[in-house]
């Protein structure tokens, strides 16, 4: 007869049962990580960060944005209303770490892209209450004063390859890209191309207003603007998103 | 052959069925073994006084009264 | 009493102990005071003061680490040590793993604190420790495990205690969830930034399997254990029922493994994961109310010790506190109510009403039990005790009720529409409402920091008391051993 004595007075026969009572319930939440891809929505658009956005979005993690802002749009009427589409799994595909959020102290950012000049958000990151008056974000000077700082860009990229973002080194990596991406995408994913590309696309948009500095504001600018823009959901129909469900 | 039983189980139709059918009865057999028989009740319950069994300076009465002990001191 | 001091201390490493309650409180005011001051940013957004490093963004991991790590895991280092060594009658094995522990464990959360304020952190809540810090703090765990098993194993009796099963539950699930959930690739081997392994949908469910869990297993399961030692003992009365126990132990660390999706409603993962998590989240609330019922019944017989025993107040009061958030915890992770409830302040209000009302009350009643036994001496105050009891509870309430005000107000907000199916509200009226609220919340929360630097002195002053107590003994032992001599 097996008693409960034998589990009370035995150590390794306590943890043991310990550990399968709780792995059950673990294994449960983590196995169908490894089915996940079939629920990903096939869509077309979303590709990894360019490296100006990947440094903004480190600036966006450093700073704990995701401590008052989500990104993640609920499919709801008011929500839908008030951001846009919901969000999709796809479109965090390459989000490392995901920035999903859990509290909105202010609006959720998964589809700001595009709504707001870049003049707008300069101001609105420098001093938040200047264009919205009851905002209370902090104000966040010093994006501006400081200088980016990109001399470790391939590691950054080298180290999400290594995660499994498509970021290419060789030249049939690149190839693959420019099969999946597009030649234009291709070359932004390129590692080898990295500094040279972060350098030119700060100098195209000139997200901060200064042409002659390459401070944080450029990266963040960036980031933001490209937040959400990336699945043109005309080409869809609405069923077809829930069909990964 | 095994992982048609992967497959199996890990549809969700099924799953839920058999986690049902497992963990239920193992539930109230748990509970029927702890609660069903007297003698086994006592035993069990007769363990709840360990954590006084430190108090190495006190008798067995004075366990009970520590606190008002310790106050009064 | 005195004469067994010597005995006592030689048995049972108490200076370990000592040291980590120390710096739970020391933590715990920090921690709190840090709560306060975020609290005052989100009312008034000026105390921001354009300082990077107090922004609110990388000073809420800082209390979030100070309190859950800092006050939170030194409370249970100390604790499960005190009970360990107390019900199996056995010293830590090692004196010197033991001080590691103290040690690395203190060090980490401080380099932690400093690096978050720097702004490096890895951007997943409740694990924003970079890598680097994250394999400090397994290894320290590692030892925590081995301390832990080896003084189950030196035991002298044959049975290992309801309190143990909980503490080497937490110390198992705590070891699984941080390894899991901190894979993470570093951009160099001397640099301070990592990305998370998994991307998107596998980051978040690891993430919130992990944070759920650091709640079900950190939170609750080793306070649990906590409660399982200290309410008898306090009470000086046997837990109500052991079989009990044996049911609300297997049934919890069976049952809260599943439930970490809830904290993903409506996002973009598999639904079939979202309603999973919802059930199990209900059912949880079974073994959640067994374990609660248990401890409060542990008094059943002698309710007058809630009216002479201020540390009774304290353990019964965070065991209802326990009972009412594991209540509002399944509500609100139906859909429904999530759909609400979810991104507002409701959940912040939730969580304290767990955090401080549970965690932080059994913890103090812990410790006002605890640390005269260390120290071999009386509690300097059992009114300041009551003072205490009375500004923790007023807070938590005041803080409370703010967030519901302001979460499921702003919830409603955020969805009205006007008769023509426009969006009544922007978002930043929501925000405008909540001022307020805001202002209580804060207030609240200074009110529970206010006990807790009463219960400081207080602890301070038993401290002193007893270091007078033993110089006093000893130079009556000199006199004697003079007077013999002559």
């Amino acid at each position: 007869m097996i008693k409960h004595e034998s589990i009370e007075t035995n150590v390794g026969l306590l943890i043991i049962l310990s550990l399968v009572a709780m792995g059950i319930g673990g294994l449960v939440e983590i196995v169908p990580l490894f089915y996940i891809n079939d629920t990903i929505e096939k869509v077309e658009g979303v590709r990894p960060y360019t490296p100006l956005e990947l440094r903004g979005r480190d600036i966006y993690i450093r700073e704990g944005c995701y401590t008052c802002h989500s990104q993640m749009v609920r499919p709801f009427r008011d929500e839908d209303l008030r951001y846009g589409h919901y969000s999709l799994a796809a479109e965090s595909q390459y989000d490392h770490p995901f920035q999903w959020g859990s509290k909105r102290t202010g609006p959720d950012l998964a589809r700001v892209g595009k709504k707001y000049s870049n003049e707008w958000h300069v101001q609105h990151l420098i001093a938040p209450r200047s264009v919205v008056p009851e905002s209370i974000m902090p104000n966040y000077p010093w994006l501006l004063e400081n200088e980016l700082h990109y001399a470790d860009i391939t590691e950054r990229m080298r180290a999400l390859k290594k995660t499994g973002v498509p970021y290419a080194e060789s030249p049939a990596e690149h190839a693959a890209n420019v099969e999946k991406f597009g030649e234009a995408v291709a070359n932004q994913l390129n590692i080898n191309d990295a500094e040279k590309n972060l350098l030119r696309a700060a100098e195209a948009d000139n997200f901060d207003g200064n042409p002659a500095r390459l401070s944080e504001m450029d990266a963040m600018v960036a980031y933001l603007q490209m937040l959400g823009t990336l699945v043109d959901f005309n080409q869809y129909d609405e069923g077809y998103f829930a069909e990964f469900r | 052959m095994l992982t048609d039983a992967w497959h199996w189980l890990t549809d969700l139709g099924n799953s839920k069925i058999a986690a049902l059918l497992i963990f239920f009865p193992l539930f109230v057999a748990i509970i029927w073994y702890v609660y069903s028989n007297k003698q086994r009740s006592q035993r069990l319950e007769s363990y709840k006084y360990m954590p006084f069994q430190d108090d190495e300076t006190e008798t067995n009465d004075e366990k009970v009264s520590e606190n008002e002990q310790s106050r009064s001191e | 009493m005195a004469g067994s001091t010597p005995v006592v201390s030689q048995q049972y490493n108490y200076a370990v102990i000592r040291k980590f309650a120390i710096m739970a409180l020391l933590w715990g005011l920090f921690g709190m005071s840090v709560g306060v001051y975020i609290a005052s940013e989100l009312a008034w957004p000026w105390l921001n003061f354009d300082i990077p490093y107090i922004t609110f963004g990388r000073f809420r991991p800082v209390h979030t680490t100070s309190v859950i790590f800092g006050f939170g895991g030194n409370a249970l280092f100390a604790t499960s040590y005190y009970v360990v060594q107390r019900t199996c009658q056995a010293r830590l094995p090692s004196d010197f793993l033991a001080s590691f522990t103290f040690y690395g464990w203190n060090a980490g959360l401080l380099l932690g604190v400093i690096s978050y304020m720097s702004g490096i952190t890895q951007g997943r809540e409740y694990a924003e420790f970079e890598w680097p810090i994250d394999i400090a703090i397994t290894v320290v765990w590692v030892a925590y495990f081995w301390l832990y098993l080896g003084t189950l194993r030196r035991r002298s009796q044959p049975h290992i205690y309801v309190a143990n099963w909980f503490f080497m539950a937490f110390i198992l699930a705590t070891a699984l969830l941080h390894i899991f959930n901190n894979l993470a690739v570093p951009t160099g081997l001397f640099s301070m930034k990592s990305y998370s392994l998994f991307s998107g949908v596998q980051d978040a469910m690891t993430q919130w399997w992990y944070g759920h869990n650091a709640v079900g297993f950190f939170l609750t399961a080793a306070f649990l254990g906590m409660m399982y030692y200290f309410v008898p003992k306090q009470a000086g009365r046997p837990v109500y029922s052991y079989r009990l126990s044996i049911i609300h132990f297997w049934a919890l660390i069976f049952l809260y493994m599943w439930v970490g999706t809830h904290h993903l409603h409506w996002t973009a993962i598999p639904d079939w994961t979202s309603t999973l998590a919802a059930t199990f989240s209900i059912l949880l609330l079974m073994p959640s109310w067994g374990g609660m019922i248990n401890g409060i019944m542990t008094l059943s017989g002698a309710w007058d010790k809630l009216r002479s025993d201020p540390i009774m107040l304290f353990l019964i009061t965070s065991l209802s506190f326990y009972g009412m958030s594991t209540f509002e915890g399944p509500l609100m992770a139906l859909k429904s109510v999530n759909a609400l409830s979810h991104y507002t302040d409701w959940t912040i209000g939730h969580v304290h009403s767990g955090a401080l009302g549970w965690v932080a009350m059994v913890s103090f009643g812990s410790f006002y039990h605890m640390i005269p036994r260390l120290y071999d001496t009386k509690l300097y105050s059992q009114k300041l005790v009551y003072a205490h009891f009375f500004l923790a509870v007023i807070g938590i309430l005041l803080y409370i009720i703010a967030m519901w005000v302001s979460g499921i107000g702003q919830g409603i907000m955020l969805r009205a529409f006007d008769d023509f199916g426009n969006l009544q509200y922007t978002f930043v009226e929501s925000v405008a409402f909540m001022h307020w609220p805001l202002v209580f919340r804060a207030l609240g929360g200074a009110l529970f920091v206010t006990g807790v630097v009463i219960m400081a002195v207080n602890i301070f002053m038993t401290i002193a008391q007893a270091k007078r107590e033993a110089a006093a003994i000893e130079a009556k032992i000199a006199a004697k051993m003079a007077g013999a001599a002559a």
